[in-house]
């Protein structure tokens, strides 16, 4: 049975703590998340597992290459867990080459809305996260570092993460 | 027309408006003949719909030309477009359905259903000859007596996996003189807000499995979650209720899409009535409400509803 957050009964935002146990407890249950697995897409893939008013929850395939760019998530904090493989996470640096962190299979990391990071993946083996995000996602900043070093921010809709053109289909 | 019943086999969804608005030849030859309201009256050159409880509108015959229709749907950039009954006629006993069955390939349409008489083997016939689902006007379906009413038709629907769509039926009788746009700002929304709670009070339990679309973004009705949820109400996330953005633009849109998600909403232009407009909402928007959320709206496989 699908884990049930707080946010639905406490009816408010959860904080990244709170978010951090959502997402590591879904983790522990691969009943919950295995079947919303897409084995056979070059694309990362996303799939609902929850929506509220307050938190939205997905389980995200990853194939070898996959890379989000830089982005933020406007006004939503969120947490991830790594259930299957490697995601490699870039927080931005001024001045530097981004700081650069590895998060494993069992391990867990969240961020606040003032997060601005780019997670891509570059293993073989395929990949798979649990995300949690309160509020749920809606707008986004994806950042750009053009070649004299200045960074552009364009508002995207969240759609534009969550539900890419190429998997229209 | 064009017949909906076979699901989408290619790996890409048409490009479909679910809510444009085209009266056939049978229905204009009508409603002209008629003395009293919904009819067509000529002033001058040209014709004026009149209508109980809204004023006298000028028609261009031209907005409702098959052919010059058609040839809109490939410039909207669209692969199907499909023909709403008008509800604020009033006149679903004018059935406009054989009319709406000689329209080109480019259009689908919604099955009007009789409110005097609601007809639910006459509606799985039209649903048998590729009409995508059934279009009530949410008047009808203001509260629990009027879903029961229509709890047949629903249950067809049901049993042949297809939609229902909410639409603004007629405005009330008025003496007053009213702007054109007052009850699209005023009736429509409120009926369709009171459409939206009732169906999720006593709609949703009878009908676990219909799948069904709000037009006008459902008057705006997913915005007083807030409101709803103050006020004891139930806070419920229904994935199988859809919104159509029609008369809407990116603002308001996007304040819907943060409440329920971009998957829930689909393109209704409600062409002619307005003219369509692109939502400055990035393509990922545009291909979720024109391709993928209207395929998980229309062409979801049957399912056995038990009796």
């Amino acid at each position: 049975m699908t884990t049930v957050p707080r946010s639905t009964t406490l009816q408010r935002d959860l904080d990244v703590g709170e978010l951090r146990d959502l997402v590591a407890r879904i983790a522990a249950d691969p009943g919950q998340w295995r079947p919303l697995v897409r084995s056979d897409t070059s694309e990362r893939h996303f799939e609902q597992l929850w929506r509220d008013d307050h938190v939205d929850i997905w389980v995200i395939t990853w194939a070898s290459g996959n890379d989000t760019g830089f982005h933020d998530h406007d006004v939503s904090s969120g947490a991830v867990a790594v259930v299957e493989g490697e995601i490699i996470e870039e927080r931005l640096v001024v001045g530097g080459l981004p700081r650069q962190l590895r998060h494993r299979v069992g391990e867990t990391f969240d961020f606040d809305a003032s997060h601005v990071h780019r997670m891509r993946h570059d293993a073989a083996a395929m990949a798979v996260s649990i995300h949690a995000y309160s509020p749920p996602l809606w707008r986004m900043g994806a950042y750009e570092v053009e070649a004299d070093g200045t960074l552009r921010r364009r508002s995207i809709s969240s759609a534009e993460e969550l539900r890419p053109v190429e998997s229209a289909a | 027309m064009n017949r909906f019943s076979e699901p989408v086999q290619t790996c890409v969804s048409p490009e479909i408006d679910i809510h444009q608005h085209l009266w056939p030849e049978p229905l204009l030859r009508a409603l002209s003949l008629r003395r009293e309201p919904p009819m067509l009256v000529r002033r001058g050159a040209g014709w004026t719909l009149a209508l109980r409880g809204e004023p006298e509108a000028p028609v261009d015959l031209a907005d409702h030309d098959p052919a010059a229709r058609a040839a809109l749907v490939r410039a909207d950039g669209l692969d199907r477009a499909l023909v709403v009954p008008s509800s604020p006629l009033g006149i679903e006993a004018l059935a406009a359905d054989e009319g709406v069955r000689a329209l080109p390939d480019e259009f689908g349409a919604w099955a009007a259903v009789g409110l005097v008489e609601p007809d639910p083997a006459a509606l799985a016939r039209l649903l048998d000859a590729g009409f995508v689902g059934a279009c009530i006007a949410a008047g009808a379906l203001d509260g629990p007596d009027g879903l029961e009413r229509l709890g047949p038709v629903l249950e067809t629907l049901e049993r042949h996996g297809a939609p229902l769509l909410v639409h603004p039926g007629p405005a009330p009788p008025t003496t007053v003189a009213l702007p054109g746009w007052w009850a699209a700002l005023n009736g429509y929304v409120a009926t369709m807000q009171t459409a939206w709670h009732a169906f999720a009070v006593w709609g949703r339990p009878a009908h676990p499995a219909l799948r069904v679309c709000f037009a006008m973004l459902a008057g705006l009705a997913p915005l007083q979650r807030e409101r709803l949820v103050a006020r004891g109400g139930p806070a419920i996330s229904d994935p199988d209720v859809f919104l159509d953005v029609s008369s809407y633009g990116g603002r308001t849109v996007d304040a819907v899409l943060r409440e329920v998600g971009v998957d829930r909403l689909v393109y209704g232009s409600d062409r002619p009535v307005v003219a369509a407009a692109d939502l400055p909402l990035g393509e990922a928007v545009r291909t979720a409400l024109r391709q993928r959320n209207p395929a998980r709206l229309l062409f979801t496989v049957t399912t056995e509803v038990p009796a």
